[in-house]
């Protein structure tokens, strides 16, 4: 009775392993399926190095790098304000808050990863947007500035949560002995601690990355949505994610304007992959020692 | 006999409770004092006032005064005092470089390297100093964290001496080593006594017997006796000092 018992758990635990396996590989499928069809039609550098995304106009045009660089101008903005702020706030709970801080600090930092991405969206609407347009004097606040800094707003608690997880695995040995030599508090995080974190920051920073590329809501309330090639940090972008949420539901199933969503779809995943797999990388590299 | 350390009046506390009480020691220039004593008596918190490591812990307090060369360690900045005063721990922990860096990092942070060509003297004589020159010389640059136990050890009192303390804490150094890394630690400490000045904290009784001139049995928190090694080991004043040495205790 007991046995015939685990074999069932086993058998179900081992099909929905399968399953999911299964789904992954499907939404593969689809994705390189419609992707290659599109490519084949109208060529890969044709589709990444053009310079012009209009799908429905006569004779469409399929380029994709005003998209690429609204998404990149977008998720590095939103880095160059994420890490630092990130990697201070996990050094400021972990080494130097006092513990009530502390607590206090990371119950709100888990708050805020829990907060919707269309909530930071619309609140960023309403009070960064007008801040943006007002303090640079700009024609409209709806910009690539604009969505960087509430992009950060949703990389910042993943970064902080795994730097700190980082910070607090190094050995208290390390500090102890650098301490005892004479180095000052400051000298030891700097030199010791964030040394030895290190790993494990870069693999928080990249999934924080991860998280602000594939985010598309919250760009889309706020960027400005202009499919052209910005010429500044200050100007409206369109991203990557935001086109195919907008698109989809005015394409003709099977389409060329259809297939080339799937294509965008495709460029974004070999991104997140990429910056995925570099995380696991350093992760790695963090466990084998 | 010129006293390096004056400790007077000294008493710790965890939490409020006392786990040291009104300590009166002295530490003389140029000696070995070895404190023994079993579990719990003190001995790690009494190293640990010394170079004031325990500052860090917030449940931790003291009353009385420690000083070194007449001036009063709790007026110190504690990054001079730890200068000063080296202290190595029981668990010998390399910080994760090379053996190289390890050696150079603090003298680099104290800035008490004025020139770049200083490095490598400072190093070499660092290491030959604690005797592991011979057997790490051909890879300075390898992980330190990928040395024996033995090794880390000697690595860890060798960075200690490139910062050049006047005195040096040892805490159960050679708990966690074979006899032979012991005997070279302790040769060691015997050649490093002609230079700096001393305090072994040990359980191992044979090993204080051995090597300090100088013998501090604490029991629960108090001083009990201190004397003459030679005196000590062979005419205790005290049972319990008796006891202890002898194998008896507890
Ligand atoms: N960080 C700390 N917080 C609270 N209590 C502590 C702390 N460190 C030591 N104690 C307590 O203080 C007392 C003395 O400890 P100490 O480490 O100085 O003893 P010791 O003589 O070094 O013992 P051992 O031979 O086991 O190393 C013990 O009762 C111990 O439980
Ligand atoms: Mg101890």
């Amino acid at each position: 009775m007991r046995k015939s018992l685990d074999a069932v758990i086993e058998t179900l635990i081992f099909i929905c392993g399968m399953l999911s396996i299964v789904f992954v590989v499907l939404i593969f499928g689809f994705l390189f399926k419609e992707g290659f069809a599109f490519f084949k039609d109208f060529g890969v550098l044709k589709f990444i190095t053009g310079q012009f995304w209009y799908p429905s106009s006569e004779p469409a045009s399929f380029g994709i790098l005003p998209l690429i660089l609204g998404s990149v101008l977008v998720a590095v903005g939103a880095c160059l304000i994420a890490v630092p702020i990130g990697i201070m706030t996990a050094l400021f709970i972990s080494e130097i808050a006092p513990k009530g801080v502390r607590d206090v600090l990371k119950s709100l930092v888990e708050l805020m990863a829990a907060i919707p991405s269309i909530v930071i969206g619309f609140v960023g609407m309403v009070t960064v947007v007008p801040l943006v347009k007002n303090i640079f004097n700009l024609s409209t606040g709806l910009t690539a500035f604009a969505g960087a800094i509430m992009l950060a707003f949703m990389a910042i608690p993943t970064i902080v949560t795994i730097s700190e997880d980082a910070i607090r695995s190094v050995p208290w040995q390390y500090k102890e002995g650098a301490l005892a030599l004479g180095a000052t508090k400051w000298q030891t995080i700097r030199r010791i601690v964030l040394k030895a974190a290190m790993p494990g920051i870069i693999a928080a920073i990249m999934l924080g990355i991860g998280r602000v590329i594939g985010e598309t809501m919250a760009v889309m309330m706020i960027t400005g949505n202009a499919a052209h090639i910005p010429r500044s940090i200050f100007d409206p972008v369109r991203t990557m994610t935001a086109t195919i949420a907008a698109e989809m539901g005015e394409t003709v199933r099977g389409g060329m304007h259809y297939r080339s969503l799937f294509a965008i779809g495709l460029v974004l995943f070999i991104i997140t992959f990429i910056v995925n797999f570099t995380a696991d990388l350093f992760l790695g590299k963090k466990k084998n020692r | 006999m010129v006293n390096k350390i004056k400790v007077e009046n000294l008493s710790c506390y965890y939490n409020k409770k006392c786990v040291l009480e009104s300590l009166n020691i002295n530490v003389v220039q140029n000696e070995i004092l070895s404190v023994i004593g079993p579990a719990s008596s003190g001995k790690t918190t009494f190293l640990r006032t010394l170079n004031r490591m325990n500052d860090l812990d917030i449940t931790y307090s003291r009353k009385g005064d420690v000083y070194l060369d007449d001036n009063n360690i709790f007026d110190m900045k504690m990054e001079s005092l730890r200068k000063r005063v080296g202290m190595l721990f029981a668990m010998p922990i390399p910080l994760p470089m090379s053996i190289y860096e390890n050696i150079i990092y603090a003298p680099k942070r104290l800035g008490l390297i004025t020139r770049e060509s200083y490095q490598d003297t400072i190093v070499e004589q660092a290491l030959k100093d604690a005797s592991l020159w011979n057997e790490v010389k051909d890879r300075l640059n390898s992980s330190a964290t990928r040395m024996s136990g033995g090794q880390q050890q000697r690595l860890c009192i060798a960075r200690i001496l490139a910062v050049n303390p006047e005195v040096i804490l040892f805490d159960e150094p050679c708990s966690g080593l074979d006899p032979v890394s012991t005997a070279k630690v302790e040769e060691s400490m015997l050649e490093l006594k002609q230079k700096y000045t001393i305090v072994l904290v040990t359980n191992n009784v044979k090993q204080a017997s051995r090597v300090s001139d100088r013998t501090a049995f604490f029991l629960m928190g108090k001083l009990v006796e201190i004397d003459k090694t030679a005196r000590l080991f062979v005419s205790p004043k005290e049972k319990a000092t008796e006891d202890y040495i002898t194998g008896r205790f507890g």
